[in-house]
């Protein structure tokens, strides 16, 4: 790659993440980094569901061929979920998703998942702030329209 | 009981004599339907005349009929559990002995953990084997390597002799010609190509399996492992009898018969190496570029859904009323194979009906496979062998609640990983 691209990537790339957050956690967490007025970029948009488990693995599929460039899952530490076991499925499925990118060819560092309780404002910024550099890092996603080229420097 | 191992063969004169190996599959099936242990046979059979390139299913209920399923068609793989699940009600209403190949056994079980087939209600009679031929190249083969007449072709087989597989074919007038399998299928001709992926020879999810291997050469014998209870009860049945001769099998015809399934396991890995290791190396834009040149070749037929055994749902989400797959485009949105990719990930049995049913021939089985092969370690799940066993996307142990806190629990299983 060359270096000059490299710069277009990350210089001008601001990334599109959409986020699936549970409602008993990590929109909460979210809600929490908001209201302590906590900074992180502004990438993200927040969809809130009942539960992480709620994902279906084409929810991520369609987000990424509808041309986002990340996908964030937020669910309860393992032992907390509302639901008791609906946080496990959701990793069993996120794990499933992540190699099944993979194998298609799609980098799987384009999905994340963790566990972020209500109270864990601070990591909830955190997460986000690296994961959207790690995102710009990688550059526009495979079916982002405004692909590689197009985002110009000013 | 479980595990039993016998050589039997047919006690009827007239199947001993059709048999290719002693007719005990055929004689253990008429015998079933005597008996009253199942209502009806599925078998597969010529549609007419001796065209072994066209096997068609038969609902057999006639004992006598059975003798016209005997043999193997290597040349038709019938799509079995599908048509279990659509067209007999899921064996829910009546009993039916199935006979069938690893993959077929495979798909049965799977499907019968999504409560779509009475796994009670099939008596699965396993048939060993190492490969299955698409009629279409295998009639182009016969012509052009062979240099026979495919309608004077009596019986296929495929086997390893002194160290190399060989596919043998049989004439009506006795001769056989034999070649070296692997030298077919680099010109491109041989078995289907999941089937060279196979490593499923000996079909132990059924309920017995049945095979030549550890047969002596000339012996007119089956070779059958026992493989479940009901197996167990239907096999003393069938002995106590006498539909079936049976011998114990000493130690050695065993252990040869382990060895070759070693051996064909060993071919099967290899030949997965080949097909995979292309990809596998690929650089991830490469391996996208490469599905996607596939994927624009989707003249959206919806074949591989409606041949796929794993599928079930009633209301698809490939139909646009789902609101995923938008109607009317050709090709069609990219959801759609993503959306098969997702749906057989964990549960792929690698029997190609896909890719057989594919108009516009995408690898579909060479994805899928290649999927699940990833899968299979991280959740210590491979897809049709238990019916206990739990699909891994819709189960948790309970020590993932309270004990293990990492996110990447299953991934760092998976191998390579990130």
């Amino acid at each position: 790659m060359g270096e000059e691209e490299r710069e277009i990537k990350t210089d001008g790339f601001e990334p599109k993440i959409i986020g699936f957050t549970c409602n008993w956690c990590t929109y909460a967490a979210a809600d929490l980094a908001g209201t302590s007025r906590m900074k992180y970029p502004a990438n993200i948009r927040l969809i809130r569901l009942m539960c992480s488990s709620r994902v279906d693995p084409l929810f991520v599929l369609k987000t990424l061929l509808r041309g986002a460039d990340g996908v964030f899952i937020g669910g309860c530490h393992p032992g907390e979920c509302h639901y008791i076991t609906g946080n496990l499925y959701a990793r069993r499925r996120y794990s499933m998703t992540k190699k099944l990118l993979e194998t298609a060819g799609i980098d799987p560092r384009r999905v994340r998942m963790e566990w972020i309780s209500a109270a864990e404002g601070l990591k909830f910024a955190a997460t986000m702030k690296g994961f959207i550099e790690e995102i710009k890092e990688l550059g526009p996603g495979p079916f982002n329209p405004a692909g590689t080229k197009k985002e110009v420097k000013e | 009981m479980k595990g039993d191992m016998y050589f039997a063969s047919a006690s009827d004169e007239e199947i001993l004599k059709r048999g290719e190996y002693g007719g005990a599959v055929t004689a253990l099936l008429k015998f079933a339907l005597e008996s009253k242990v199942v209502d009806a046979v599925l078998g597969v059979r010529k549609r007419s005349g001796n065209n072994r390139y066209d096997g068609v299913l038969d609902l057999i209920t006639d004992p006598e009929e059975v003798k016209e399923c005997a043999g193997s068609l290597h040349c038709a793989p019938v799509n079995i559990a599908r048509n279990i699940k659509e067209y007999l009600d899921g064996a829910k209403q009546m009993k039916i002995a199935v006979p069938c190949k690893p993959c077929d056994a495979r798909a049965i079980v799977e499907i019968a953990k999504r409560k779509q087939i009475d796994r009670d209600n099939v008596l699965l009679v396993g048939l060993n084997c190492t490969g299955t031929l698409s009629p279409v190249s295998a009639k182009e083969m016969l012509i052009s390597e062979y240099e026979v007449e495919p309608g004077d072709v009596v019986m296929e087989d495929i086997d390893e002799v002194d160290g190399t597989w060989k596919l043998t074919v049989t004439l009506s007038d006795g001769t056989k010609k034999e070649k070296d399998l692997e030298e077919l299928e680099q010109k491109g001709y041989g078995r289907r190509e999941n089937c060279r992926r196979c490593d499923v020879n000996i079909p132990r999810m059924a309920d017995i399996a049945c095979g030549k291997w550890g047969v002596k050469e000339g012996e007119k014998q089956s070779f059958i492992e026992v493989c479940s209870d009901t197996g167990t009860e239907f096999m003393d049945k069938a002995v106590e009898s006498d539909a079936i001769k049976v011998e114990k099998p000493g130690g050695d015809t065993i252990a040869e018969r382990k060895k070759k399934d070693e051996d064909a396991i060993e071919l099967a890995n290899k030949c997965k190496e080949e097909y995979l290791k292309e990809l596998r190396e690929m650089s991830l834009e490469d391996r996208l570029a490469y599905w996607m040149r596939y994927f624009d070749r989707c003249i959206k037929c919806f074949g591989c859904r409606d041949a796929c055994p794993i599928c079930y749902c009633k209301k698809c989400y490939l139909e646009p009323d789902r609101g995923y797959v938008p109607g009317g485009e050709v090709p069609p949105d990219r959801l759609f194979p993503f959306t098969r990719l997702a749906h057989v990930a964990d549960s792929c049995v690698n029997c190609g009906q896909c890719q057989d049913a594919c108009p516009a021939e995408i690898p579909l089985t060479r994805l899928y496979t290649m999927l699940n092969d990833e899968l299979s370690p991280m959740f210590e799940y491979v897809p049709g062998m238990d019916v206990e066993a739990v699909p891994p996307l819709i189960a948790a142990k309970e020590e993932e609640e309270t004990l293990i806190d990492d996110i990447n629990l299953f991934l760092a299983k998976g191998g390579e990983g990130e």
